[in-house]
């Protein structure tokens, strides 16, 4: 037997070159589609969990550019400033302050890494409250160090693989010819303290002579506390830049936002051709087929026969060039990724690129409303074809 | 086929005229005729006679511009009044089964898959149960697995007859179905439609200027200037 | 006025953006991190005098062969890998360099766990495997600047697997080599920094062996006293 689903299939098999093209055309789409809010997804999730990950609200780091600092934190950097080791006393009265952390960072330059030598950057912290403040960190071996002034270290996993360390090996804080042991392997965790090289802050700044200077100080909120209060007490401190990272957060949404409406006008536009492309087949096949859809008329298809076939037909491709799309935007979302890290004013670690099951439900969503759109008239000037016609064209 | 049939198409004084700018061209011109069930008809004639504009009138693919016409007892058109589209549909796919010059088999469907066709839209009660048959009767079964481009042209308008049949109509129209098939193949098809009408006892309405095909059936009716000009019952068949 | 200029800027980024992802193949992720050139450009033309042009491959050994390679590679060098980064799955760089369309050698790089901190090892060899040039890319050692002059990577150079199969990376005995013996370690201190320079040249050799060379260099091992095929 022989259903009307089969009758459209086998229809669009007569010209498997034009029905292909069309299906490439909704891939295209689709694909775009797909990639597209996959990326306004993953962008914010990482974005956010960036910034949930760096385990503080707020950054207090010595005056500078409060982007640049930001991106100090998030990247790890040169350009170091410094403010007094006092200022975390002066914080902690604070009634807002739940959790305070200091920090120091401190780079290196080594001459031994590539050709012409390379930086390699250290974060000082406190055993007593970093830990617990990321207390989401965990460990692929070892453990936190816990004495503050410890010749150890704990190494984010790219670091530690970079330099093949393993827990028990030293390592050499090259400038100062300072050997430390490793005491801690980080699991991976898709942020940049992969890449970071942790020590016992007093150590720190004993080794690298900043005995009294803090880069950074984390500060982590009480939960009922009103985060811009505190923010606005902090502005007093002298000399104290103060990075809220919903602050952050905001100012990187609103640089990307520019990009996204440019982007989304794209996608709209491929939207809009496929849309026109799916028209333009259906509607030449059903040209095309006048006189069949005649016959098919006379053998006994009313008008709503024929508008379903014709719909089918357009639903068909449309669906085809939406599940290819989607696979291949599933297949190429890491791609996409690093193309648009690459583009990005600041990209957060982490996949940018997030497809999940009900992007993809949309996306069908999209793509069918597409097809049943743009089938629409197509179909129904089909169903308005006389049986007649039949004859009348081919008497002539 | 015997005198005493029920009349299955009557046609009732039927005009057709076509406007051609201001001037108005009669091409059915007052043909009134009635088809018995069981009968084959062929109507022959010069082009420009107004046959294919009569069956395409009687086969219900076109309206007049006055008369009536019924079939099966049902009134179709009177005076101009028709019935609606969707009406028109039931009454087709009801009585009739259409064959033309052209085939319109689909390239992609196996035989079989096009015989079927018509069952995607509509299913006359109890016409499965002849697929088998009909593919039999039509000499197709053993290509019903082949594509229309393996088989040759003979074997594709009995592909489209089987079509047409497949909803067991009351009467196939049958406009030129050899005009595309050199002249041993239009004798298979001529031979099949008799057998048709002679052992299925189907009703055929034929147009065709071919006369050794028109010579098939037992009553011709010649017209020429959209009207019949001379009626003849063929003696090649026994009462 | 400059506000405009910014934003064609964005807009032409934006269609490069769309450029990039219709037109570009995709590329394989990696998980393990492998060792490539910083610079693959300027290093290679810099590693290999001479040279016009090169071609990136990706080889590891589990997708070469799995773990009967492995077992093979760990025969041949005379050890076990180890360690939480020396496994099976490590993607190695291998850049096969052309001058004009001939091919005129190869530059592979491993990495090997130092004393202080991971080395980075690369050769580069002609296409029989002789060693023309050696280059720690990364050296962390109190003893980087001593290691990293050139003296020391010269007097690698003409040597080949042939003369690395006698030398026992556990203990750093060379077996009498006589071209392996007139390799010295510039600084005493530096024991276990230059015992795993040569580890790293033997590692890096023999898969260079397995990975292109098809294995040129068994025989040697063979009549060394390798244990098997």
């Amino acid at each position: 037997m022989i259903n009307i689903f089969q009758v459209a299939y086998k229809n669009l098999l007569r010209k498997k070159a034009r029905s292909a093209l069309t299906i490439v055309g909704i891939a295209l789409a689709a694909w775009v589609l797909v990639s597209l809010l996959g990326f306004n997804r993953g962008y914010e999730m990482s974005l956010n969990r960036d910034i949930d990950n760096l385990g503080f609200q707020i950054l207090v780091t010595a005056k500078g550019c409060p982007y640049e600092a930001a991106t100090l934190m998030l990247k790890g950097g040169t350009g170091l400033r410094y403010m007094k080791a006092d200022v975390v006393a002066q914080i902690s009265k604070e009634p807002e302050v739940d959790e305070i952390t200091p920090m120091l960072m401190q780079a290196v330059f080594d001459p031994n890494k590539g050709e012409s030598g390379g930086y390699s950057a250290y974060l000082g912290v406190d055993p007593a409250t970093f830990p617990k403040m990321k207390s989401f960190l965990e460990f692929k071996q070892g453990k936190w160090f816990t004495d503050p002034e410890a010749l150890e270290a704990v190494m984010g996993y790219e670091a530690a693989e970079l330099e093949q360390r393993e827990v028990g090996d030293p390592l050499l804080i090259t400038e100062k010819n300072v050997e430390v042991k490793v005491v801690g392997i980080l699991k991976r965790t898709g942020t940049q303290d992969d890449g970071t090289i942790f020590l016992p802050l007093k150590m720190v700044q004993k080794t690298f002579d900043k005995t009294d200077d803090l880069t950074g100080i984390g500060i982590k909120v009480k939960k009922e506390a009103s985060i811009s209060k505190l923010e606005d007490k902090l502005y007093q401190l002298p000399d104290v830049q103060v990075v809220s990272m919903s602050q952050v957060k905001q100012t990187i949404m609103t640089l990307v936002s520019t990009a996204k409406v440019m982007v989304f006008s794209i996608a709209l536009i491929a939207i809009l051709i496929s849309v026109v492309g799916v028209v333009n087949t259906i509607l030449m096949s059903v040209m095309e087929r006048l006189q069949e859809i005649g016959i098919l008329k006379s053998m006994g298809a009313t008008a709503w026969d024929i508008f379903k076939l014709i719909w089918l037909e357009t639903l068909i491709l449309c669906i085809s060039g939406g599940v290819i799309g989607a696979f291949f935007a599933l297949g190429t979302a890491r791609l996409t990724d690093v193309l648009i890290r690459r583009l990005l004013p600041y990209a957060p670690s982490g996949g940018l690129v997030q497809i999940n099951p009900s992007l993809v439900l949309l996306t069908f969503g999209i793509v069918i409303l597409i097809g049943l759109l743009s089938g629409v008239y197509p179909s129904w000037k089909a169903g308005r074809v006389r049986p007649l016609e039949a004859i009348r064209s081919q008497v002539e | 086929m015997s005198q005493t049939s029920p009349i299955v198409l009557e046609a009732h004084d039927l005009v057709k005229i076509f406007h051609r700018g201001s001037e108005d061209i009669p091409a059915i011109n007052h043909v009134s005729l009635s088809i018995r069930e069981g009968e084959f008809v062929a109507f022959v004639g010069p082009s420009g006679s107004g046959k294919t504009t009569l069956i395409n009138i009687l086969g219900c693919l076109d309206n007049p511009t006055s008369g009536k016409l019924s079939l099966d007892g049902r009134v179709v058109v009177d005076e101009g009044r028709v019935l609606s589209e969707s009406a028109l549909t039931k009454v087709r796919r009801d009585i009739f089964g259409y064959i033309f010059q052209k085939f319109y088999l689909i390239p992609t469907l196996t035989v079989q898959e096009n015989v079927l066709l018509p069952f995607t839209f509509y299913r006359k009660p109890g016409a499965d149960a002849e697929v088998g048959r009909i593919l039999k009767l039509l000499g197709i079964d053993h290509r019903k697995d082949h594509l229309p481009g393996e088989i040759s042209g003979g074997e594709m308008q009995r592909v489209a007859i089987a079509r047409a049949l497949i909803n067991r109509p009351r009467i196939l129209l049958a406009d030129e179905p050899t005009g595309n098939l050199d002249t041993r193949r239009s004798e298979e098809i001529g031979e099949l439609l008799k057998g048709l009408n002679r052992r299925e006892g189907l009703t055929i309405i034929l147009v065709t200027h071919n006369p050794a095909l028109a010579n098939i059936a037992d009553r011709i009716i010649e017209l020429r200037d959209g009207a019949i000009y001379k009626e003849s019952w063929s003696s090649n068949r026994e009462a | 006025m400059n506000s405009g200029g910014a934003d064609m800027h964005k807009k032409t980024r934006i269609l490069w953006l769309l450029f990039l992802l219709l037109v570009l193949p995709a590329r394989e992720s990696r998980g393990a991190v492998g060792c490539d050139l910083n610079d693959p450009d300027r290093d290679v033309a810099r590693l290999f005098p001479g040279s016009t042009g090169f071609k990136t491959n990706y080889v590891s050994i589990d997708k070469k062969g799995g773990p009967a390679l492995l077992a093979q590679i760990e025969d041949r060098l005379g050890d076990q890998f180890q360690g939480l980064y020396e496994t099976i799955d490590v993607p190695y760089t291998l850049y096969e360099v052309f001058k004009g369309k001939e091919k005129i050698g190869y530059i592979h790089g491993v990495n090997e766990k130092g004393q202080y901190g991971g080395l980075q090892v690369f050769l580069a060899l002609d296409l029989n495997g002789v060693i023309k040039t050696f280059y720690f890319q990364k050296l962390t050692s109190k003893y980087g600047r001593e290691l990293r002059d050139s003296t020391f990577g010269d007097q690698f150079v003409g040597l080949s697997l042939k003369d690395f199969y006698r030398y026992d990376v556990k203990t750093g005995s060379t077996g009498g080599d006589a071209a392996l013996e007139k390799i010295k370690n510039p600084v005493p201190e530096a024991e276990p920094d230059f015992k795993a320079a040569l580890r790293a040249t033997k590692k890096n050799l023999i898969l260079v062996d397995e990975f292109i060379l098809d294995n040129k260099y068994l025989p040697y091992h063979q009549a060394a006293g390798g244990t098997k095929s």
